[in-house]
């Protein structure tokens, strides 16, 4: 099947998203825009994926389910599962390792816990936007160990990812890396380029996403499809 | 020195909506982890960190000015954010060791 992915999508728990970002909202965008399989990518935390995780079944959307890690050099990774639970268990553990630094609501935003009704049970007390102290080097091989895709987000921008952060692309077994500019920067020609739209705003959904042709929307499909997408 | 006397040092104010008090010091850092953990209030952010999250450290660590280095542009959501909290920002063509050295030489002078 030839599909529509967006595997960057942030719901209102990351501080710089929109509260509007509810899980059926998110959904509701991606159906508009005609996607075929989206993930939900907070700030270093994983508790809206449960809410998520229903609301994706309710409207019968494949889904994946991760989150954006910032490691200990600031530079941002998609993390992503098939599965709910492994996901839950790493990102726990990634939650864990930010920096004790509280969120400030007012200044930074809300971080709301919301369930499939958009009730909030409970809001993220860390600033989800802080370093953990785990390096980019360590970071990929436990995310892959875990059982991940692993994705450098933005990896052309000129902050908060990969190159601008470390200074390079570091050689590691990425699935793939996330580009923002419609081409690659030089070297990053190596691993399968995605696009996604890294939306913090329903307007954003699917403003980016890639096409991969896939057999199912689990890891090791993904994988492959994505490994199709590099230069023959 | 006050905060406006940044720009004699060269620098560029991109948002001018803040208190015109003494600094008392200044940081320089391009991660935001260590900018959190060691900036004091009443300093100057030396850095090239040029988004919105830069703003809102330097606004809970009391910071009164940022200064983007390397002539990095500030989008508006920046500048907004820094109104909101009376935080000056500058820009200078600078890298952040002659932007550092031209600060605190002024603040010794």
């Amino acid at each position: 099947m030839n599909a529509r992915i967006d595997f960057h999508i942030h719901s209102c728990l990351s501080p710089c998203a929109a509260l509007e970002m509810s899980p059926r909202a998110i959904i509701a965008g991606a159906k508009e825009k005609g996607l075929d399989c989206i993930a939900l990518a907070d700030h270093g935390c994983v508790e809206n994926l449960p809410a998520f995780h229903d609301a994706c079944a309710e409207a019968g959307l494949p889904c994946l389910y991760g989150l954006e890690a910032t490691s200990s050099e600031e530079v941002h990774t998609l993390c992503l599962f098939d599965q709910l639970d492994p996901a839950l268990k790493f990102g726990r553990m990634i939650y864990d390792s930010i920096m004790d630094y509280p969120n400030d609501p007012e200044r930074f935003g809300m971080q709301p816990i919301v369930t499939v009704d958009d009730d909030v049970l409970n809001f993220a007390d860390k600033l989800l936007f802080a370093a953990t102290d785990i390096s980019f080097f360590d970071l990929v091989p436990m995310a892959l160990d875990a059982g991940a895709l692993c994705i450098p987000s933005h990896i052309d921008r000129e902050y908060l990812g990969a190159i601008a952060q470390i200074g390079f692309l570091p050689d590691l077994p990425y699935d793939a890396v996330e580009v923002v500019s419609p081409n690659p920067p030089a070297g990053a020609e190596k691993w399968p380029i995605v696009h996604f739209s890294d939306a913090h705003h329903p307007d954003q959904i699917g403003r980016r996403f890639t096409e991969v042709e896939t057999e199912a929307f689990t890891v090791p499909a993904l994988r492959a499809a994505f490994h199709k997408l590099l230069p023959a | 020195m006050k905060i406006s006397e940044l720009e004699s040092l060269g620098f560029t104010c991109l948002q001018d909506q803040f208190e015109d008090i003494d600094l008392v010091g200044g940081y320089t850092s391009d991660l935001l982890s260590d900018v959190m953990a060691n900036l004091k209030e009443g300093q100057v952010l030396i850095t090239i960190q040029a988004h919105k999250n830069t703003i809102a450290v330097a606004s809970l660590s009391g910071a009164s000015a940022v200064v983007f280095c390397h002539g990095r542009p500030a989008a508006d959501d920046v500048l907004d954010a820094a109104a909101a909290e009376g935080i000056a920002v500058f820009n200078t063509p600078d890298n952040q060791f002659d932007a550092t050295v031209k600060v605190s030489r002024a603040l010794r002078a």
